[in-house]
């Protein structure tokens, strides 16, 4: 529908007014790279926190018995666990696994006391999977297999109960029935860098938790995932083959506050990319209109020779096509280096973020690298070209509408 | 009778155009009675005022009348749609208008070619349009764009724009308007050889008497009727 010669007049047309093309074409371009700097800026950020938050224990996906979201009650546990942790190890893409059991416990040591929640881990799977583990600093060791009666803590609860390595403590924790206690030695303190996480670690071994309260198997099998893009594809496969009491959820609701901070990032974000989106449209649009009005004679002219109007408003999408593919350009050029320095070097937020390290329960990293891909490149055309289009489509019905005989009686 | 009469390509009975401006009635065509047959070269004078302007209009489908009947090519125009007036004017007519005629950013073959192009014309429009400016001798101004021609050049190229499709019927509103006599000379010399060699007609309006004396009938309005209508030897 649309000939060569219209695609011509539309392109040299935006050599008529040099300084009006030119300051469409860098509105839009700046607005364009504007926004592919948000999504690269948003989109790092929310890798960043999956990855924070999978890897602080949450994993990607999470199998769960039925229910268990719900209360929070540590005395379920997974339903045939062996063959639950089978079948995640046999799905595709699966990087680590790990599983844990929880109670809630009290810690004493002489006349002190602290209440926590006590968690039974396979030590060398929890080692490679949890960064709260391998990232932090640790006085001693970490738990090992095999290990019997022995107890890995934070240093925040070290510091309240006043205890050091290798000194024994009293844990009551609530049993099947009633309350089960051991003695434990601290072989680890953890220094995770967070007060939160400090104040929370509290890790012995499964096998001494099925003992001490007497409930076997775990409570949760962690799943990390090669790539994180695949998270809905896999949990739905799972699902389907699980038993029935057992469940799977995703990271967010693992670590719901985590994901509900990353939800209102995201969604603040596209705010802000759709109101300078707005904004340029309603420059572009401003100036298609005024330069319709400037060439209304010239409009009148073509309805005159009889150019239909369906043409007249390709005319002048076309026009705006040229204005896009401009605004593309610039914005890939104002946009490509600075994307390249946020997704190569990172920024780091721990200034912004005042010190914290940690958010609901999750190590966060300090430094958010920008997401950059092939995606900037349709972004770039995609958005450039969709706001200066849907900007011009008001002028150019306004266009196709002039009156022939109207306009020609003007000189 | 009208319409059938192959040779009759215009035909006017009581035809009426009066502009609404609010609640101001401006009458600009009160009752004209009109026949033009094929290959008439027909000049339309009058002064400024007396409704040439709006005559051609309608008669070109630029512009709806308030009353009476008109026939152009056979077609009742008071029947048509926008789209479809559209579509009579640019499969059936050309038109040529006092100034500013071409698209500026296009040289003077794409303007001929660009006309072509809106009439569905395949690949061969750039062919047809270089030859049609060669036929009328503008193949020097082919690949000038309006900008870097004189007036008279450029109403010249207008018309070979109106006559590239070979259209039964060609409107001019005051074509020499903005030319010199010796450009308003040339190029109702170039209209008439049109008319001569092709069978053209054509219709134009003018006040200027030196360009009155190229016609072969000249209609005089005065306040939106014709008040003479008279064969004429062309000089
Ligand atoms: N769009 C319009 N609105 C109101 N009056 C008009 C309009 N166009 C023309 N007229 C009036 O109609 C009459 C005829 O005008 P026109 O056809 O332009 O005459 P001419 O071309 O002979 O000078 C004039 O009185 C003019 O003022
Ligand atoms: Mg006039």
């Amino acid at each position: 529908m649309i000939g060569k010669t219209i695609f011509k007049y539309a392109f040299r047309s935006q050599a008529r007014h040099i300084r009006r093309t030119v300051l469409s074409v860098v509105g839009v371009g700046i607005g364009t790279a504007m926004g592919i700097l948000a999504n690269c800026w948003i989109w790092g950020s929310e890798e960043m926190q999956i990855r924070a938050a999978s890897e602080s224990g949450a994993g990607h996906l999470k199998v769960i018995p039925v229910g268990w979201l719900e209360t929070r009650e540590n005395s379920l546990r997974l339903s045939d666990w062996e063959k639950a942790l089978a079948e995640v190890r046999a799905l595709p893409g699966v990087k680590r696994v790990s599983y844990r059991a929880r109670a809630n416990g009290l810690l004493a040591f002489g006349n002190r006391t602290s209440g926590m929640e006590v968690t039974g881990v396979d030590p060398d799977s929890e080692r490679v999977f949890n960064r709260i583990v391998y990232k932090s600093g640790i006085e001693g060791r970490y738990l090992e297999a095999g290990d019997a009666d022995k107890l890995v803590i934070g240093r925040e609860i070290a510091r309240q109960l006043k205890i050091g390595l290798d000194d024994d403590l009293m844990i009551t924790i609530s049993g099947k029935e009633e309350m089960k206690s051991a003695m434990l030695r601290v072989v680890g303190i953890i220094d995770t860098g967070s007060r939160e996480l400090d104040s929370s670690v509290c890790h012995i071994t499964l096998s001494d938790l099925e003992r001490i309260i007497g409930i076997p198997g775990p409570t949760e099998v962690s799943i990390l995932l090669n790539n994180y893009k695949q998270i809905e594809s896999t949990r739905r496969l799972l699902a389907q083959e699980l038993p029935e009491k057992n469940t799977v959820i995703t990271w967010k609701e693992s670590a719901p506050e985590l994901a509900a901070n990353a939800e209102g990032d995201k969604a603040f974000m596209n705010l802000l990319a759709l109101i300078i989106v707005l904004v340029v449209g309603l420059g572009i649009m401003s100036a298609q209109l005024t330069a319709v009005m400037e060439r209304r004679r010239e409009f009148g002219i073509l309805s005159a020779l009889g150019m239909p109007g369906r043409q007249i408003v390709a005319l002048i999408l076309t026009e705006a096509f040229w204005v896009g593919i401009g605004g593309a350009l610039i914005a890939l050029a104002l946009s490509a280096p600075i994307a390249y320095r946020l997704a190569s070097r990172g920024v780091n937020i721990s200034a912004l973020m005042g010190g914290v390290k940690s958010f609901g329960g999750v190590l966060i990293d300090p430094v958010i690298y920008g997401d950059l891909g092939w995606w900037v490149i349709w972004y770039a055309f995609g958005v450039s070209l969709a706001a200066t289009i849907a900007a011009s489509l008001y002028p150019a019905w306004l266009a196709q509408k002039i009156d022939p005989a109207e306009a020609l009686r003007r000189v | 009778m009208i319409g059938n009469d192959g040779n009759l390509l215009v035909s006017a009975r009581g035809l009426t155009k009066v502009y609404r401006l609010g609640a101001i009635e401006a009458p600009a065509l009160l009752g004209v009675d009109l026949e033009v047959k094929s290959g008439e070269f027909v000049s339309i004078v009058g002064p400024s005022g007396s409704g040439k302007t709006t005559l051609l209009n309608l008669i070109g489908a630029l512009d709806s009348a308030t009353g009476g009947e008109l026939r152009v090519l056979g077609q009742d125009l008071s029947g048509l749609n926008r789209r479809e007036r559209a579509e009579l004017r640019l499969k059936y007519l050309g038109f040529v208008f006092q100034s500013y005629n071409l698209i500026p950013v296009l040289t003077a073959r794409e303007n001929v070619e660009f006309v072509l192009e809106l009439q569905g014309v395949g690949r061969e429009r750039s062919a047809r349009a270089g030859e049609v400016l060669n036929e009328l001798g503008l193949s020097e101004f082919a690949d000038r764009r309006p900008l870097e021609m004189s007036g008279g050049q450029q109403q010249r190229v207008a018309v070979a724009r109106a006559v590239a499709s070979s259209p039964k019927l060609v409107l001019a509103d005051e074509p020499t308007a903005n030319l010199d006599g010796e450009n308003a000379e040339i190029l109702l010399h170039m209209m008439r050889r049109l008319r001569d060699e092709y069978g053209m007609t054509f219709i134009f309006s003018t006040h200027d008497p030196r360009v009155v004396e190229h016609a072969e009938r000249v209609i005089t309005l005065t306040d939106g009727r014709v008040a003479k209508d008279e064969r004429h030897a062309p000089a």
